[in-house]
Parts: structure tokens; C-alpha cells; sequence
């Protein structure tokens, strides 16, 4: 095994980690402000993929350039469905707003076979096959300007949590709940936002990753999975977090990949998992709370 | 949920139809499943029910409605010429059950079809599912004609009511092997090494392990097999694998969604075979493979269970199919087809509905017309279509073709595929 063949391994899974890293981003702030686990990311991430598709297929936009419409669409699903269902059930036992969550995930994939049939549907660009090559290390367009896109998503989260105001708000109505309504801080309308943020999250993510990937209703479940994991991994609420476990993630599934067959090549990145909750209970960038 | 909903009521089976069905059953109900076949032995019911079970939501909804399509439309061309004969032109009905995939949903449903007072219930699509749902069947002692499933396990078990028209595992996994080897002799190019990605469950698991074994006797060697999850998002490092391993031809199993990005991640890394030859493979064989990729499928084969393009009622059930969905037939929905004509023609000979006489009636089934490229559909003793054979398709001019055995071919074959 070469030093170029490890080199390329880790690099692949460096942009899928990307892609994990975005989902997971979503997932988490949802997560760091509600404290819902929102098992519908999945499905919002198809919704996302199918915006993307739809987009390309009747009015011919590029799907990266798609994201003008994907963000939008999806941050309105977003705000309707925190909203209209999860506000409602805000203070239910945790177990309630799960089976909530879960619900709303069925009724979007059976409402999006019932609209536009179970098939897969593939979104093709001219570029598809774009490789760049350094030395021996190939780099597809498709996963880099995926990864790029992440990357961008996840800095631009991260500087609206952190320099501006609405970002303040949504971190002081994380942290604390009732001393945020007390400053006047408009909590109703921050949760919404924060739900609307995450979708978007998602529906980006699932731009993200149509071009390679076929877009089906249930593809979410592939993403979500791995994401829940880069969550708890990265620490629970915590966006850097989030996308740095992404990336470990996905380069841990890619060597894995290396050296055990099949399924069997998560077995690394668990283990990684399994060793920083061990020392870290809280996770990567979990706070102590 | 919404589309649960939809089917329920597309099923066909109202309240009504079910109590009568449960009424005309109930003492046998009452005694237990043993006395059942009785009550209905001697009556010519206006309707023989025969039952199917699929996946029509989850995950596998899209081939499941496929499987649905095909098995829906040879009930019509039989009640459209006549329904059985024997039975004074009894109409058949199919019920439908959704499996969703899952094989404790298939347990219920063969329950359900079994009180519903079916003579026969076709199935799953999946092996696992299948394996299950033959078991209950047999139990109850439902003939059990299985549609789609390779697992080579599910006719191994001495079941007498499980009977099954696909080519088992042990079939499709050397007769592919043998053909590669067949159209290289032909060809005059040397194919020396295979290198094989599939998925890891029992499907191409159990496939590419044949394959393997097989190989050696036609001066072959699998050089690499590499499993991959079809749950896994990224099959990048697999298909690295593949294409380091250089071998002359690059097989591949696996479902549609997976399949499809294994190729794409193959075509990206420019993976250079001589020919690539799915093995029952879900993608290659689709025609929404070749439409969705376009250009690059071009020249991709597939040994896998086919219609015989050159038989006068495939080409019936070809423009049927056409004019119904609008698009050819998908080879599942053929396999979804054929056993409701297996089922038609014993139920003919059996002039009864007994599943007793019916299942002793499909054990002696010799029927020359159908629409599988191979010989008369007879069972064996272990219910397996013992003639049963698959075809080489391959993708030619954007259309997916038959091109091995020759006898069957409607295309001529492309190999070593140009670069």
C-alpha cells in the first residue's frame, strides 16, 4: 500500500466528511437550542436533494447554483414545521418530540413517493467526470465543489452565531432559556429561526451531494445515520464540533474502507467514537454543562 | 403515509370482499387451517383470489410496484381471454400485501392472504423476505410461488408448496461466468481475471462467492472481490480497489440506488475493463439505469433473468406492457408475470381451487409457452424451475438488448467493449 494510495483514501474521505459535517451542523443546532432530536434531518436533506433535481430538471439550473432556491424553500419548511409542530409539544417529554420528529419523517418520504414515485432519479452535469490530478492523487470537480459548499455553509453558520446579533440571541436562548426572554430577547421567534437555519442546513447538504448521488425518498436515512454519530461525536450543540467530527468521520470511513470489507469499514470510525466519548464524555467541543 | 393509504385503497380487497372471503372460510377458520382447503373444494367461485406480496412502500417501493405492474397486468390478459376454463371461466383477482420490505410484515401477510381465502400467493422480491414468507405458507399449505428471489436456500428447505420460475443462485452465478467465457472464445480475446464488487448482503454475497468457486473451470480467477454496504454513502475506496485489481472484467451486483453509484464512481475513476457484467444485477438490467446515466452505460452487460426477446407472447406482453406504463417491461415485472400463467395453467389442469389438487397440480407443470428465454417450465422436486436459464443483455444504443445465448439474442454483442 502506497503513500499515494493512503494520501487519496484520506483525501476522498475528507470530502465526504465535509457533507457529513454540514448535516451534522444542522442536526446540532436545532439540537443546541430546542433540544429536539430531529429525526426528520434526513428527510429535509431529500427535500433539499429534491429541490435540487426539480430545479435542474424543469428549469435547467445548475444544481450548485440551485442553492438559491433550496435555502429558501427549505428554511420555510423549516420555520413552518417548528412552527406548526414542534412549538406545540416544545415542553413534551423528550420521547414525545421524538416520536414527532419521526413521524414527520415517514409522512415526508411516503408524500414525496406518492408525488413524484419511488424512482431514483440522477442529476447529470457535464462535468460529472472532472478530475484534477496531483501527482497521482485525483480529485473529482463534483465532491470538491461539494465539500467547498459545506465549507462555506458551515462558515457562514458560524459567523452569524458569532458576530451578529441574531447569533447572540440564538446562543443566549440556547444556554438560557428564561434569562434570554427576561433581556427581551424574542425566544419564540429565535426557535423558529434557528429550525428554519438547520433545514436549510440540510437542504444545502442535500444540494451538496445530488450530483453523485441518486435522489430517491429515502436517501436521507443513509446521511442521517452518520450524522447523529458526528454529533454526539463533535459534542452536542456545538457547530465547529460538528463539522470537524464530519471530517473525522468521513476520513475514518475512508481508511476503514482500506482494510475491512463492507459494512465492517465503520468499525474504525467507531472505535474513534467510542474512544473520545471514553475521554470525553462530552464529546470534541462539548461544553461542561 | 400517504401512499400506505393510496394502496390500501388500491388493493382491491374492500371490507366487504374481506368479510365474504372470512365468511365462506370461517368454519375452517374455526377448526384451524388443516380443514380449510375443504370448504371450498367443489364450489366455482366467480373469483379465484391468488395473493402478493410485496414491498410497496419503503425503501424497495419502486421495484415492488414494479413486480405489482406486471403480475396486475397478466391477471387482466387471463380474465380478459376467458378466465380458467376448467372452472367455468373463473376470473382471477390478485390481493395485494405489503411486505415493506420487512420480513416480519410478510409473516402477517401470508396470514392475511391465507384467511382471505387465496389459492396461491406469489412473492417477495427479496430473498429474506421470501425465506420467511415461504415458511409460513408452507405451514399453512398455500402453494407458494415465489416471482423474484435468487437465495438459493429458499428451494433447499424440502418445502412441497414452494415453487419458484427465477434462476436460483446457483444457476445465474455460472451461467454468467460460462457466458463471459462463451463470448471471449467467440471474441478470440483471452479473459483471464475477474475482479468483483457487490453488495454485502446475502444477495451478492452469495453470488459472487459462486462465481468464485465456478471461475477455475473456465480458466478464469477472481482476483478481487470487494464487498461493499449498499447503506454506506461513499464507495469510493471499494471501487479504488477495483480499479487497482486491473483485472479484464469488472463484475458487479447489487440493487438500483447502490448499483448506480458504483458505476458512476467506477466511470469516474476511470475504471477500464474489458467488459463490465453485472450478475443479477438491480441497475443494469433497468431501463432507468440507461436513461438516467445516459452515454456512459453504453456497452454495460448483464447476466440476469430476462424475457426471451424472440418468443411471440414476450413480444405480446412487450407492447402490452408499452401501452400501459410507457416504458419495456423491466425484467422483474416479467418474473412478476410468468407465475400467474404458471399458476392459470395448473389451475386449469386442477379444475379445482383446492390448494391440495392445485399444489400437486404445479408440481406436474410442463408448460412449453411462456416467455423465459429457456425450455419447458418444469419444477423439480425441490420446486425449482429446473430449466431455468439467464440471458447476457447488454446496453446497445441506449436500449438494453439480449445478446447471449444466441438463440435468444435480438442484438449482437459488443466485446471487448470499445475505449
Amino acid at each position: 500500500m502506497s503513500f499515494t494510495y493512503i494520501l487519496q483514501t484520506l483525501l476522498d474521505g475528507l470530502l465526504m466528511g465535509g457533507i457529513y459535517g454540514l448535516v451534522a451542523i444542522g442536526l446540532t443546532l436545532i439540537f443546541g437550542v430546542m433540544k429536539v432530536i430531529n429525526f426528520a434531518h434526513g428527510a429535509l436533506m431529500m427535500l433539499g436533494m429534491y429541490a435540487t433535481y426539480w430545479a435542474f430538471a424543469l428549469l435547467h439550473i445548475d444544481p450548485y447554483v440551485s442553492i438559491v432556491i433550496t435555502i429558501p424553500i427549505l428554511f420555510l419548511v423549516g420555520v413552518c414545521f417548528q412552527k406548526f409542530l414542534i412549538n406545540p409539544i416544545i415542553d413534551a417529554p423528550e420521547h414525545n418530540q421524538l416520536l414527532l420528529t419521526l413521524g414527520v419523517s415517514l409522512f415526508l418520504e411516503n408524500i414525496v413517493v406518492f408525488l413524484w414515485s419511488p424512482d431514483y432519479r440522477v442529476v447529470k452535469t457535464p462535468y460529472e467526470f472532472v478530475y484534477f490530478y496531483i501527482g497521482d492523487v485525483s480529485i473529482s470537480l463534483l465532491r470538491l465543489l461539494a465539500f467547498c459548499l459545506a465549507m462555506l455553509v458551515a462558515a457562514v453558520v458560524y459567523l452569524v452565531l458569532t458576530k451578529t446579533d441574531l447569533g447572540k440571541a440564538i446562543r443566549a436562548s440556547s444556554e438560557e432559556p428564561s434569562g434570554a426572554l427576561l433581556v427581551g430577547i424574542n425566544v419564540r421567534r429565535i426557535y423558529w429561526t434557528t429550525f428554519g437555519i438547520g433545514a436549510a442546513c440540510a437542504g444545502v447538504s442535500g444540494t451538496a451531494v445530488a450530483p453523485f448521488f441518486p435522489v430517491y425518498p429515502t436517501v436521507g436515512g443513509i446521511f442521517v445515520i452518520t450524522a447523529f454519530m458526528v454529533v454526539v461525536l463533535g459534542g452536542m450543540g456545538s457547530v465547529i464540533g460538528a463539522f470537524i467530527g464530519g471530517l473525522i468521520v468521513g476520513m475514518a470511513d475512508s481508511v476503514g474502507g482500506l482494510f475491512f470489507p463492507g459494512a465492517m469499514k465503520n468499525l474504525l470510525s467507531f472505535v474513534i467514537f467510542i474512544l473520545i466519548l471514553l475521554f470525553r464524555p462530552t464529546g470534541l467541543f462539548g461544553g461542561s454543562k | 403515509m400517504a401512499n400506505t393509504k393510496k394502496k390500501r385503497g388500491n388493493r382491491g380487497i374492500s371490507r366487504r370482499d374481506f368479510i365474504k372471503g372470512t365468511a365462506a372460510v370461517g368454519v375452517a377458520a374455526a377448526v384451524g387451517s388443516i380443514g380449510f382447503p375443504n370448504v371450498l373444494r367443489g364450489a366455482a367461485p366467480p373469483e379465484i383470489q391468488i395473493g402478493n406480496i410485496l414491498p410497496l412502500s419503503g425503501p424497495l417501493a419502486y421495484l415492488g410496484n414494479q413486480l405489482k405492474n406486471g403480475a396486475v397486468m397478466a391477471v387482466n390478459e387471463i380474465n380478459k381471454a376467458g378466465g380458467i376454463r376448467s372452472l367455468g371461466g373463473a376470473k382471477l383477482k390478485l390481493l395485494d400485501a405489503d411486505s415493506e420490505g420487512k420480513a416480519d410484515l410478510s409473516i402477517s401477510g401470508v396470514e392475511r392472504l391465507d384467511r382471505a381465502g387465496a389459492v396461491a400467493i406469489m412473492g417477495c422480491l427479496q430473498s429474506a423476505v421470501t425465506i420467511v414468507a415461504t415458511q409460513v405458507a408452507e405451514k399453512y399449505r398455500v402453494p407458494f410461488v415465489v416471482s423474484v428471489a435468487v437465495a438459493d436456500k429458499i428451494t433447499e428447505r424440502g418445502f412441497k408448496y414452494t415453487f419458484r420460475l427465477q434462476p436460483r443462485a446457483a444457476q445465474m452465478a455460472p451461467q454468467t461466468v460460462k457466458f463471459i467465457s462463451d463470448i471471449a472464445r467467440q471474441a478470440g480475446e483471452k479473459v483471464k481475471t475477474i475482479a468483483y464488487i457487490h453488495d454485502n448482503t446475502a444477495f451478492g454475497g452469495s453470488l459472487s462467492g459462486l462465481v468464485v468457486e465456478t471461475a477455475p473451470k473456465y480458466g478464469m480467477e477472481v482476483v478481487a472481490r470487494v464487498p461493499y454496504s449498499p447503506r454506506s454513502a461513499d464507495v469510493t475506496t471499494e471501487v479504488r480497489k477495483i480499479k487497482a485489481a486491473g483485472a479484464d472484467i469488472v463484475m458487479a451486483s447489487g440493487y438500483f440506488s447502490d448499483g448506480v453509484r458504483v458505476f458512476r464512481a467506477m466511470k469516474g475513476l476511470r475504471v477500464r475493463p474489458k467488459a463490465f457484467v453485472g450478475c443479477g444485477n438491480g441497475a443494469y438490467s433497468d431501463q432507468n439505469f440507461v436513461k438516467e446515466l445516459g452515454d456512459m452505460t453504453e456497452y454495460v452487460m448483464d447476466g440476469n433473468y430476462q424475457a426471451n426477446p424472440n418468443s411471440p407472447l414476450a413480444q405480446k406482453m412487450f407492447d402490452h406492457y408499452q401501452a400501459l406504463y410507457g416504458q419495456k417491461i423491466p425484467p422483474s415485472a416479467v418474473f412478476a408475470y410468468e407465475p400467474v400463467y404458471v399458476i392459470a395453467d395448473a389451475l386449469e389442469r386442477a379444475k379445482s381451487t383446492d390448494r391440495e389438487v392445485l399444489r400437486n397440480a404445479l408440481a406436474r407443470t410442463n408448460l412449453k409457452k411462456h416467455v423465459l428465454p429457456q425450455g419447458p417450465i418444469v419444477f423439480d422436486a425441490t420446486g425449482q424451475n429446473k430449466n431455468a436459464q439467464i440471458a447476457l443483455t447488454q446496453v446497445l444504443g441506449g436500449k438494453i438488448r439480449v445478446v447471449w445465448p444466441e438463440q435468444y439474442a435480438e442484438a449482437k454483442l459488443v466485446f471487448p467493449m470499445p475505449s
